[in-house]
């Protein structure tokens, strides 16, 4: 009988003679169950401690209460955290889409083909040698006796920046953890335009921005607002960035995560705050692709 | 074509823009040799000082012992589960199918954060049921870890076995061989580069962890990246630059083993 399963994508009726366990489901379910157990279960677990109350000194009380929520609309500080938070995500998604979009066309269009896989791994090895060592490395590199300054006092033209524990900072790091996605996701949708339509549009006298923002623009929309989501997404979560360069006085909201839950141990306000977190991530990368994928519509039309 | 100009732009641009993202690989495992007592440039002069150092200080050392045994422990559950459950997701048609892909794919889409203050919630409150330690323990840690490789290896084995061509294993079957066999002879050879590509990805994605272990974590049982934190919280100089220098040359060597396997630009 398995062997005829494992062939047959659809189990004919007919040789339905009472199957003990569909084998795609003894295949799937310890990988799904390993799942819901480690990472629903404990979601959900979380949001309904998100409702409960806390109590200096008694830690948490069961109860059934939005005032989490309540507290986070009502703070100041924790206004400013998401508002933070916001701005420096927008603002490093933006550079991140200016900043990739020449490389991803370079790779596609110009670059010789050797040197495309090449380019390819220099970009990509970056991103994985781990969050700690890259913040590391831009902390030696904007440090006050860092490299930046130093080179910034050899040429004798300008006065050193004061870049460590700024917002700045927290900016270039974010963006170069993002840059290799949002490189490697508009890769792929460049890569899925017929060259032809630009030739033919160049060739009928179109500028090359007028090619870019006619042409090419449109058919790479998709890619560019799934590269930005991932971007954004990613720069909103960011912890060991804002961390470590952004100092003691810099909040976002995946830190402050991490200091409700595990050293305030206000569990029900850290839940809280992780579930205000992924909920504006979510409605704000929504909202955004209905705006965009309507306008794209018009444009297409 | 483009004026030569424009070319020019993009080609200037583009370097650029790699060298601002391979500055900070650069700069560190150049500042690993530097034999300035306190870090700063230019550099004095060259030392491999800080490489014994790195290795005579027991966070460091400890730390890459635990993140190995972890990765490789979080490797073999997400191949053990993942393999099973890519064949299911390729091979079979079922109801809910699509649901199990995304929820498979999931601990990649939660935040790392979120996803290990969730897990610290969980352990802290079985440990209270049972009364048996799990957050600090390298059980604990597996679980996480398992857990951030397994959307890794699903979509690089899925991948795999999506671009293999059926009518072998249907050639196979119709000659009478039995499912495992199919899997054994047929199966396995043609994903194997998958399946090593999603082994060296997982070991990879589990090795550089940060946010899920920062919770789960214990006195006694760091991994790296965390002891690099914590030291990096207080400090600043060529130790760090000599622990990072190590891990960027292991994670290059396995990442270009995997490229050769499945191109890295595709795993993303």
């Amino acid at each position: 009988m398995t062997s005829a399963a494992a062939t047959a994508p659809h189990p004919s009726p007919g040789s339905a003679r009472a199957r003990r366990i569909p084998p795609a489901f003894g295949l799937a379910s310890p990988a799904t169950l390993f799942v819901v157990l480690a990472l629903l279960g404990p979601l959900a677990l979380m949001f309904r401690y998100s409702l409960n109350r806390f109590v200096p000194g008694e830690f948490m009380v069961e109860a059934l209460t939005l005032e989490n929520y309540v507290k986070f609309l009502g703070d100041g500080f924790y206004q400013e955290v998401l508002f933070t938070t916001l701005w420096v995500s927008g603002l490093s998604t933006l550079l991140c889409l200016l900043a990739g979009f020449p490389v991803a066309y370079y790779l596609v269009r110009q670059a010789p083909p050797v040197w495309k896989s090449r380019l390819m791994i220099l970009i990509i090895l970056p991103l994985l040698m781990g969050n700690a060592v890259r913040t590391a490395a831009w902390m030696v590199i904007l440090g006050d006796k860092g490299l930046l300054a130093a080179g910034m006092a050899a040429t004798g033209l300008f006065s050193p920046l004061k870049l460590m524990y700024t917002p700045a900072a927290v900016v270039i790091g974010l963006v170069s953890v993002m840059l290799p996605f949002m490189i490697v996701t508009l890769r792929g949708i460049l890569e899925g335009i017929d060259r032809n339509l630009e030739d033919a549009a160049e060739s009928l006298g179109a500028s090359h921005l007028m090619v870019l923002w006619r042409v090419v623009l449109p058919l790479a929309l998709p890619g560019i607002l799934a590269g930005t989501m991932l971007c954004f997404i990613l720069s909103m979560n960011a912890y060991a960035t804002p961390v470590l360069i952004g100092g003691p006085q810099f909040h976002m909201m995946a830190p402050e995560v991490y200091q409700q839950v595990a050293k305030a141990m206000n569990w029900p306000f850290g839940s809280a705050l992780a579930f205000i977190l992924m909920a504006v991530t979510l409605v704000l990368t929504t909202v955004a692709n209905m705006l965009i994928q309507r306008r794209y519509r018009r444009w297409s039309e | 074509m483009h004026a030569k100009w424009v070319n020019r732009l993009y080609a200037t641009m583009s370097a650029a823009v790699v060298a601002f993202i391979l500055l900070p690989l650069v700069g560190i495992v150049w500042v690993s040799f530097f034999s300035n007592r306190i870090l700063s440039f230019p550099p004095e002069g060259y030392t491999l000082d800080w490489y014994v150092r790195a290795w005579g200080m027991d966070v460091f050392r400890d730390g890459f012992v635990t993140s190995v045994q972890t990765a490789a422990c979080a490797t073999l559950i997400s191949l053990g589960l993942g393999v099973p459950a890519s064949l299911a997701l390729t091979r079979y048609r079922f109801i809910g199918r699509d649901a199990i892909q995304t929820l498979l794919l999931a601990p990649m889409i939660v935040p790392g954060i979120v996803g290990g203050a969730a897990l610290f919630i969980a352990f802290i409150e079985l440990e209270v049921l049972f009364d048996h330690q799990i957050a600090g323990t390298l059980g604990g840690l597996l679980i996480a870890h398992g857990l951030i490789a397994l959307p890794w290896t699903v979509r690089l084995v899925t991948a795999s076995l999506a671009g293999t061509d059926r009518s072998i294993e249907e050639a196979a079957a119709s000659l009478g061989a039995s499912s495992l066999t199919i899997f054994r002879r047929v199966t396995l050879p043609s994903i194997r580069p998958g399946i090593v590509a999603a082994a060296l990805f997982s070991f990879v994605i589990s090795f550089i962890d940060l946010e899920k272990s920062i919770f789960l974590v214990g006195a006694g049982r760091t991994t790296l990246q965390i002891a690099l934190v914590n030291y990096l919280e207080w400090n600043l100089d060529s130790t760090v630059a000599a622990v990072a220098t190590v891990q960027i040359v292991i994670i290059g060597t396995l990442l270009l083993a995997s490229d050769r396997y499945a191109k890295l630009g595709r795993a993303f």
